[in-house]
């Protein structure tokens, strides 16, 4: 299964590098210019993580802007389960990161990209893929060959 | 305006409907990552006058761990 088909979650530091245009990590920026391509969830904790680094007007913008390809992009609210949050505390990560890797193990979702290389990098056998930015880019151009 | 709006609707009336339909997309895709570009540079101006937009990608990485433990311990706490 192709990249393009499956759900993905682009971590917090994906779409900050990637709106801030960080010289060392223009693989976000490429990645949040395809945006539309891919099917992309934003989990509450990174709608959260979101609303702490923007402006409200930036806030605003992005939202509308993610609401014009609604079958593509989704926002999901929901809080996610503490009982999944504990199953990866226990297997040694911080709150914030089993909060995430929570949502993404109750949404159903397989891939999650993120620039952070210590993210759950002690996690044997989870249920969703690891990406780095340019590893997603490069799936997805594989994707379209 | 409204003359080139209308000479645009005629050439894209007069495709076939299959691409019309990769014509639309292709479109809404462009004009959704001018509305990304727009918004990284009103984030990038507003950054800069904080005197935010130099900071290091370790530094960001550094600054999004804490943002987010803050915000999990908040959300659940105990």
């Amino acid at each position: 299964m192709s990249i393009l088909d499956e759900w993905v979650v682009f971590d917090t530091n994906i779409w900050i590098f990637g709106l801030r245009r960080v010289p060392d990590n223009l693989p976000c920026a490429e990645l949040l210019e395809h945006l539309a391509r891919f099917r992309v969830v934003l989990p509450r904790q990174v709608l959260q993580e979101l609303h702490a680094n923007l402006s409200e007007d930036e806030i605003r913008i992005l939202f509308r802007l993610l609401t014009r390809f609604p079958e593509r992009l989704k926002t999901d609210w929901e809080k996610t389960k503490p009982e999944i949050i504990a199953k990866y505390q226990r297997l040694g990560c911080k709150l914030g990161d089993a909060v995430v890797a929570a949502h993404l193990e109750e949404l159903d979702i397989k891939i999650l990209v993120s620039e952070n290389r210590d993210f759950l990098e002690e996690v044997r056998d989870l249920p969703f893929r690891r990406l780095s930015a340019a590893q997603a880019l490069a799936e997805l151009k594989q994707s379209e060959k | 305006m409204n003359a080139k709006v209308d000479e645009l609707a005629a050439e894209i009336a007069a495709l076939d409907e299959a691409a019309q339909r990769v014509l639309l997309e292709r479109a809404a895709e462009l004009s959704f990552r001018h509305g990304l570009v727009e918004l990284s540079e009103s984030y990038r101006k507003r950054l800069a006058q904080q005197g935010e937009l130099d900071r290091t990608a370790e530094d960001i990485l550094a600054k999004l761990r804490q943002i987010r433990e803050e915000i999990a311990a908040r959300e659940y706490p105990g």
